[in-house]
């Protein structure tokens, strides 16, 4: 029988460059003028929560650069994602893309990312903190920045209270996790077409043979590229619309910019390419210097990768349910007795 | 299959929804316009179609952003396909427009007051002069003009039409990198508040001393689209006794009660 849920405090000691709480995003919110947000690697957010046994769209903390660390008396289900860094729990080094069993009086440092961008902590239970239109996503512009800073107590109910296994102090876990490659120097991101590609001559080929930098100018609202652009010829003036995620726009300038989660809505750029739903994740973990060429994909091949995403992230589930279930770990399938013994 | 356009709606034309027009945007998304008719019918036909849509909230939809003229509409490429949700799409327009407009949307009315000094309305001489009128007069037409709320922009930003000017009026050439919030701003023949700090092109008139959205309100903001708007051009003697009031149907009563 799953534990009661109980209320724990969580000290941040050290809150990294920039550290938010974060879940998947708004949902309903652009009819409304107000972006979805959200982790800007969906795929590494989802994975944390789904290996705590929380439901996807839990709230966890995305962490941005430098040294994230904090100490919590009681014991702690976490997982951490995201780009390679170094995972200690007292000192000793632990593995991403595991559960790891944080015993009484630990001490967590998530440090020195490379590779990517961000990382994502998730803990078994709920974090407590604001929502904004049903999300805990940041939204800073209307005055919600969801920031974590060093010396912030967070509180968290679970109802996780300690492993303990007769040989083993940390459980063995042999799980089919999906873990995104952050090695290779140049990324090759899926694309499929635009409304403008073709009348911007030669941007098939260019996007598709050469490379791109991404700038330090790059934020959450996009991604700004260096590297050969065409502008497209004849089009006029265009009316301002929707932009969706994804979307390779040409500004009037010589860069190429890929909107983010947090985009302005609406936009009268050229756009000659958008990169895949499945794709989406790893511009999430783009940094500064990072290149990148592109692949040209069918809309059917697009819908193919994120079947193919989806099925790994559910296949992951299913057997973390069946294992967390066997070894009496508490799982959000199960929540509902837990509450009510609560 | 062909369907009939519904017949006119008056004072609207009715949009020719038969002729909706529907391109992929990336392997998520659809950007959806109506193919013919002036830019009048195309913008009213889009506004309408994104009511049915969020009403009707096909099988797939995740949510709609509205452009000018268009409406982008993105979904599960998991759940849906372009092709199934584009005939979906039609297919809601259409009946929907052949059963007549229900007018489910019981619209709320504002009046909102907004005080004009030099600081507050830096664009306004601007406007003035390209409409070849006087600053009073270019107040006089927005405040007489009723204005209906056409849809929430970038943070929850009351988009309304249309002001009664004698003309368009231009965006600014060089768009203002912060404006402040409260800002009444004009382009074209629209209205919009800028509810919190951010850039713009629009040109500033005034500024409402009331706070239009609120996220520790719920819902952030008392508006939606179809509500209806009356400016006020109020004394700065105003500004101090209503500054930072949340904007409700009764913050600001005309011929004063108070």
């Amino acid at each position: 029988m799953s534990a009661a849920e109980r209320s724990i405090t969580i000290k941040v000691r050290e809150g990294a460059w920039l550290a938010t709480f974060q879940d998947l995003g708004r949902e309903q919110s652009e009819a409304l003028g107000v972006p979805c947000g959200g982790a800007a690697d969906q795929h590494s957010a989802s994975v944390a929560n789904i290996l705590v046994g929380n439901p996807r769209t839990a709230t966890g903390i995305e962490i941005m650069g430098g040294r994230f660390s904090f100490t919590t008396s009681k014991p702690v289900l976490i997982a951490v994602t995201g780009a390679p860094a170094d995972v200690t729990v007292n000192g000793g080094k632990v593995q991403m893309w595991e559960p790891i069993c944080v015993p009484a009086k630990g001490r967590v440092v998530i440090a020195n990312a490379r590779g990517g961008m961000r990382n994502y902590l998730a803990f078994s239970g709920t974090l407590v903190t604001g929502y904004f239109m049903g999300s805990s996503a940041p939204e800073a512009r209307m005055g919600f920045p969801q920031q974590i800073s060093a010396g912030d107590h967070v509180e968290l109910q679970t109802s996780y209270a300690g492993f303990e296994h007769p040989y083993l102090t940390q459980p063995l876990f042999r799980l089919p996790v999906p873990i995104p490659s952050f090695e290779r120097p140049l990324w090759t991101i899926d694309i499929v077409e635009g409304p403008e590609t073709d009348a911007a001559h030669g941007i098939r080929e260019l996007l598709s043979s050469r490379e791109y930098t991404v700038t330090a100018k790059s934020n959450h609202v996009g991604l700004r590229l260096d590297g050969p652009v065409v502008h497209p010829q004849g089009l006029g003036e265009i009316v301002s619309h929707g932009v969706p995620i994804g979307a390779f726009e040409i500004p009037h300038g010589d860069e190429l910019i890929i909107l983010g989660r947090y985009r302005t809505l609406t936009a009268g750029y050229p756009i000659v390419a958008f990169a895949t739903k499945a794709s989406l994740p790893m511009l999430g973990q783009a940094r500064p210097g990072q290149r990148m060429t592109f692949r040209w994909v069918s809309q059917e091949e697009a819908v193919d990768s994120q079947h193919e995403a989806q099925r790994l992230l559910n296949a992951l589930e299913t057997r973390v349910r069946s294992l967390f279930g066997a070894i009496d770990l508490p799982h959000h399938s199960r929540r509902i007795p837990a509450q009510a013994a609560a | 299959m062909s369907t009939q356009p519904a017949p006119g709606q008056p004072p609207s034309p009715a949009p020719d929804f038969a002729a909706i027009k529907a391109v992929p945007f990336g392997d998520s998304a659809l950007m959806v316009s109506l193919a013919t008719g002036s830019v009048d019918e195309r913008q009213s036909g889009s506004r309408k179609l994104r009511e049915i849509l969020l009403d009707v909230r096909p099988h797939g939809l995740l949510d709609v952003v509205a452009g000018v003229d268009s409406i982008l509409v993105e979904f599960d490429c998991l759940a849906v396909s372009h092709g199934q949700l584009a005939q979906t799409i039609r297919l809601a327009a259409t009946s929907r427009s052949s059963t007549g407009d229900r007018q489910a949307h019981d619209g709320k009315h504002f009046v909102i007051p907004m005080v004009v000094n030099d600081s507050f309305a830096p664009d306004l001489a601007d406007v003035a002069a390209e409409l070849g009128i006087s600053t009073e007069a270019v107040l006089g037409h927005l405040e007489d003009s009723e204005l209906t709320i056409n849809l929430l922009a970038s943070a929850m930003a009351p988009m309304m039409g249309s002001v009664e000017f004698p003309g368009q009026v231009s965006r600014c050439k060089e768009p203002r990198t912060n404006v402040d919030p409260g800002s009444v701003m004009v382009a074209g023949t629209n209205a919009i508040i800028q509810p919190f700090p951010g850039p713009t092109g629009w040109k500033v008139i005034g500024r409402t001393p009331l706070t239009i959205c609120d996220i520790r309100e719920d819902p952030p903001t008392s508006f939606k689209p179809g509500d209806t708007v009356r400016f006020k051009v109020v004394p700065d003697s105003e500004w101090e006794r209503l500054e930072g009031q949340f904007l409700r149907t009764d913050s600001y009563v005309i011929e004063g009660n108070h």
